[in-house]
């Protein structure tokens, strides 16, 4: 059976579907190349009966043209071929030249090295392709730099390499091409951070007498031209317009039944996702499900593996889950498996959300919003093999984000995808790639190209606390610690935390992950199978666990505190608005064993919190506003918790982040201010400058926060305006009523 | 938006959380080298004492009247120069010992093993002077002789170094192909491992029965070019360079300096990292194989007033903050006394290992 046959037999008669948008076919449609490829390239082409669509001509051309480009095509496209033609053909017609490519996470570097391994063998053109990162052995290095002419790396490696310039410097004389793929990773403060890290490179590279071309690769967002220009500094020709042909697709919005007559309760979400995987590979579809968290994961495979194998159905051997924390040879098996069509489901995290190649699979479930239209749209491009038919469902979750989602599919279809933010003029992030600059080499003028207008004055500022001294060779760094290892391009954490079973690397984590799932007595799911975990060392850093059959699972309860450390300024004025360094702590004081989704049981934790200092801002509701939202009748911490998210949701308009750069904290009362409070942290150690920034632009954030959700259409919130994807509390308690009329009170106050 | 200078001491919080050295509880075991980022609490203690007392004593000092030394220009600007003659002469192999010791090694030759060499032996071929008109290995032969015959030291050592580790003695008795004047013993003070200034370059030189130590100080971080060119000065292409650790440490952080300002390069010559000798010799009989270690139970000296070499960074920096020389003095002891005592470990080593037996 076809599967668009599958879907209009078996899902959308069920009332389940809330929403079936159906993406029509669209033909091939080929271009032809203006320049002429090399020999070897040209032969390659032909022997593997490969014609170029459309966008790939046009970014060809454009490559060769010697234009900067971003290429922003859907999922499987082609767009990997479309930049490494070009690639090779500049590689093949000099001699010398070299290039770069940066993925932003290791298992995509592994991946393309593959292609490019191949690609040079089939055209014989002399590459050497390597990766260079921090898994690449000591004693291999020296070699990479001295002869590959393609080198695959990571930004946070790149960050480490460039003050080793002169290491690199045939790499760097030749550098002529630098490609970046999975561009719309790089938004908010990391983007920030990425978008500095490139004028660094391209001030070593000009010093080395090389000007790069960059070449980036995107998922479909709103903004490539701004995205490309910030990233890298130069106008991008953006290449959008797909050429490649595309089956029918069927896009199912699914919203699990109610339990009950009064319409309270649904159906668990995981079960129906389980049921649709299930149903899925019984007609022989190959599947990939995407889920929220990793423990998701691995349930969803084992319970329906568990099903399936009740019905002695073969299938059940040919699922696996897909997660990070995985030992990179253990993923590899699974990805190959999945390109062979061994295993006929898998079920995922977002790792597989990026361009690693699985090839491409008949349907897709997403269980659960993944927050954004973009993730969403890179999620169900995962399935759809060449002009056939395919599928994707998303399977709506119990939360106000996830309801508003399936009930106004418009939204969805008909908005553009998400705004990626890059902002070059952060005085915290600029300052710290400055630093980085000043100790590759020195500083002079002429780097203002580089970085921007604030230069001279952030040098200035730099000189004064002698990080920096002005020298007659220009501005030397003359601080104490090598600035790449203080500055970070991410907030995620450098402490990884390994899992033992028997005297056996099981997996690894990172730091803050392990304290949620990594507990003693917590089980940890590994490809279903269940161990149980009997310590946890955070000196050491290694957890120990044991193989054991259980029938439970474990959740632990997250408590988020924010604690003020120290006030650092008060503006002046009725409301009590302050910003300054505060403590943001995660606790863990109990966890719960589950079956499916029955709890059986509390078991008390006793870990050490977690916590990092940040900066954040904070206000408090002056009494008479907090008795006017009561008065109302309306709920006032759901009013807060919507203010909280409607100004985290306007946050990035003003600070120029994104709004997972930021956390935020409602409390009817808070302990330190004796009020009830909003804050605004940065979710960066250490503090990065966004809810300073906030708080310099308090007035302007709570009248456009107003503004958002008073002229919202929606009745009780929406993703537009107080549903947040990321919170905690599954968007509850909000109350928008709430929400206005304490917004009105703090604007006549303002 | 919060102003620049908040911003900026923020930074300069977080560079100053960020120190390189550790402090710990204990004298605890780590390798050799790595040590030096260790500091005990002790230690830590008694170099802060010592810290406030020398603010205290050279309050007001000017640096000329405190060290013997005087302000020297070159193309690349100027730095402080203080010379030091010590009566110390050095002990070198004899080149004839080494030839010997050399030459009776037919394995150095690519293709022999301990059993050909046996039946090379056997037919009456006991040196590879012997070698040199064997039809086998008669080429080999001759391109090893005549890199003896021109001393030719760096391209010797990386013939060494493919047959045996960099430890082995016999990679020390290059030495003896160098005049003692070749020598160029060295030492360097910095701000930190790596991206950070050179703040003081100690090298000496053997003249007749003395050893000469130049040491060549940044008064101010903008010294640096100079100092690195009066260094450059001192390496031709018969140098041969001897360190402790400085193939891994000294060596590349000089190069990398000299690249920080687009300054060329150091010469090629050869270099002798003692610490891969003194390891082989000394490893299990002491605690560890630091410099100030050997020197203790080698050679019985022990410093008063050191500097840890962790904290080198720190005192430089309070004398640049404060402009009081103080904390310079102990600085420029600690790297002279590391000159003199790595010239000892090689005088010592090529008496031990002189005669061939090891």
């Amino acid at each position: 059976m076809e599967i668009g046959k599958f879907i209009e037999t078996f899902l959308l008669p069920s009332p389940q579907v809330e929403h079936v948008e159906v993406i029509p076919p669209r033909g091939p449609q080929y271009g032809d190349l203006e320049h002429e490829l090399c020999p070897p390239l040209k032969k390659y082409l032909q022997t593997h009966y490969i014609r170029l669509y459309t966008h790939q001509a046009e970014a060809v051309d454009s490559i060769l043209e010697g234009k900067h480009i971003i290429i922003t095509t859907p999922t499987a496209s082609g767009k990997t071929l479309a930049f490494n033609t070009p690639v090779f053909h500049t590689l093949f017609v000099d001699e010398d030249a070299t290039a770069l490519y940066l993925y932003p996470m290791k298992a995509l570097a592994n991946d393309q090295l593959n292609v490019l391994l191949h690609l040079e063998k089939a055209t014989g053109i002399k590459v050497f392709s390597s990766i260079y990162d921090g898994d690449t052995p000591q004693n291999a290095r020296a070699k990479i730099r001295e002869r590959s002419r393609i080198i695959v790396t990571n930004p946070y490696a790149l960050h480490q390499y460039l003050p080793w310039h002169q290491k690199w410097a045939r790499f760097f004389q030749n550098l002529k091409i630098v490609v970046i793929d999975e561009a719309h990773t790089y938004r908010g403060v990391f983007g920030s951070n990425v978008a500095l890290l490139l004028r660094r490179l391209r001030r070593v590279c000009d010093r080395y007498g090389s000007t790069p071309q960059f070449v980036l690769s995107s998922a479909t967002l709103a903004n490539p031209e701004e995205l490309s220009r910030r990233l890298v500094g130069e106008v991008c020709e953006v290449v959008s317009k797909e050429g490649s042909g595309r089956g029918q697709k069927f896009f199912l919005f699914w919203n699990p039944p109610f339990l009950d007559d009064h319409k309270i309760v649904r159906r668990s979400p995981h079960q129906e996702t389980v049921d649709l995987l299930t149903t899925h590979l019984r007609h022989g579809f190959q599947t990939l499900c995407f889920t929220v968290s990793r423990r998701m994961a691995e349930l969803v495979a084992t319970w329906a593996k568990n099903m399936l194998a009740q019905e002695k159905d073969d299938c059940a051997d040919r699922i696996a889950t897909y997660r990070a924390g995985y030992l990179p040879q253990e993923r590899r098996r699974i990805e190959e498996k999945l390109r062979r069509g061994d295993l006929h489901g898998v079920v995922s995290t977002v790792a597989l959300e990026v361009g690693i190649d699985i090839g491409s699979l008949d349907s897709v479930i997403i269980s659960g919003y993944p927050g954004t239209i973009i993730s969403t749209w890179q999620q169900a491009g995962r399935s759809g093999r060449g002009m056939e038919d395919s599928a994707a469902v998303l399977v709506a979750f119990d939360g106000p984000l996830d309801q508003y989602i399936v009930k106004h599919p418009q939204k969805f279809f008909g908005s553009s995808p998400e705004h990626a933010i890059v902002d070059l003029e952060n005085p915290y992030i600029l300052m710290g790639h400055v630093l980085c600059a000043s100790a590759e080499f020195p500083l002079t003028d002429a780097d203002t190209i580089f970085f921007g207008s604030q230069f001279s004055e952030a040098r200035q500022e730099l000189v004064k606390e002698r990080l920096i001294t002005r020298t007659p060779r220009g501005w030397i760094y003359s601080g104490l610690a090598r600035p790449a290892e203080v500055v970070h391009l991410n907030a995620i954490s450098d402490r990884t935390v390994t899992v033992w079973c028997e005297g056996e690397l099981l997996e690894t984590m990172d730091f803050v992950q392990a304290n949620r799932e990594v507990y003693p007595g917590a089980v940890l799911l590994h490809q279903g199978e269940t161990y149980l975990v009997r310590k946890l060392d955070l000196v050491s850093m290694t957890a120990t666990a044991e193989a054991k059959t259980v029938d439970y699972y474990t959740e632990a309860q997250e408590v988020t505190d924010v604690g003020i450390v120290e006030r650092l300024r008060t503006k002046d004025s009725r409301i009590e608005l302050s910003v300054g360094d505060v403590n943001v702590t995660e606790h863990h004081p109990s966890y719960r064993l589950k079956r499916y989704d029955r709890v059986l049981g509390h078991r008390p934790l006793n870990l050490p919190p977690v916590d990092f200092e940040s900066v954040g801002m904070w206000f408090t509701v002056p009494p008479e506003v907090e008795d006017e939202v009561k008065e109302s009748g309306c709920d006032f911490a759901g009013g807060l918790h919507a203010v909280e998210h409607g100004m985290i949701a306007m946050a990035p308009l003003y600070a120029m982040c994104d709004r997972w750069d930021l956390g935020g904290l409602s409390a009817s009362f808070h302990a330190d201010t004796g009020r009830p409070t909003i804050f605004i942290y940065d979710a960066f150690e250490g503090g990065i400058g966004i809810s300073e920034k906030c708080y310099e632009l308090f007035d302007d954030l709570v009248r456009a926060t107003q503004e958002l959700i008073r002229d919202c259409e929606c009745e009780e919130g929406c993703p537009s305006c107080i549903f947040s994807p990321k919170c905690g509390n599954d968007n509850r308690p909000l109350d928008k009523q709430a929400a206005l009329i304490l917004l009105q009170g703090l604007l006549r106050q303002i | 938006m919060p102003s620049f200078d908040e911003i900026t001491r923020r930074w300069k919080e977080r560079v100053e959380r960020a120190r390189e050295y550790e402090v710990v509880q204990e004298d605890g075991e780590a390798s050799d080298v790595f040590l030096e980022s260790r500091v005990s609490g002790r230690e830590y203690e008694q170099a802060q004492a010592l810290l406030r007392s020398l603010l205290k004593r050279y309050q007001n000092v000017r640096l000329a009247d405190a060290l013997p030394g005087e302000m020297i220009s070159n193309p690349h600007g100027s730095c402080f120069h203080i010379e030091h003659i010590d009566q110390w002469p050095l002990f070198n192999f004899s080149s004839e010992q080494s030839m010997e010791i050399l030459l009776s090694d037919l394995k150095l030759l690519y293709g022999i093993g301990y059993v050909t060499e046996e039946s090379l032996r056997g037919e009456g071929f006991s040196t590879i002077t012997h070698l040199k008109d064997h039809h086998v290995w008669g080429t080999a032969a001759q391109r090893f002789l005549g890199l003896l015959q021109s001393a030719d030291t760096p391209k010797l050592q990386n013939w060494l170094w493919h047959w045996l580790p960099k430890s082995h003695p016999k990679a020390l008795c290059l030495a003896g192909l160098h005049d003692v004047t070749d020598f160029l013993i060295f030492d360097i003070e910095t701000m930190g491992l790596f991206g950070r200034p050179i703040i003081l370059i100690g090298c000496a030189q053997p003249q007749g029965e003395t050893l000469i130590v130049h040491q060549y100080l940044l008064q101010e971080v903008s010294e640096e070019p100079a100092a690195l060119s009066e260094f450059c000065g001192h390496v031709t292409k018969r140098t041969a360079l001897i360190s402790y650790n400085g193939r891994s440490f000294d060596l590349p952080y000089i190069r990398e300096r000299l690249g920080y300002y687009g300054q060329g390069g150091v010469t090629e010559c050869a270099h002798f990292d003692m610490l891969h000798f003194a390891r082989r010799e000394w490893r299990g009989s002491f605690a560890d194989c630091r410099l100030t270690t050997l020197e203790r139970e080698v050679f019985g000296h022990i410093r008063k007033n050191d500097v840890p070499s962790a904290l080198v960074p720190e005192f430089y920096d309070v004398y640049l903050k404060t402009g009081n020389i103080g904390p310079l003095v102990p600085i420029i002891q600690h790297n002279r006394q590391d000159v003199i005592t790595l010239a000892n470990i090689f005088s010592e080593l090529c008496r031990r290992w002189g005669n061939g037996d090891w």
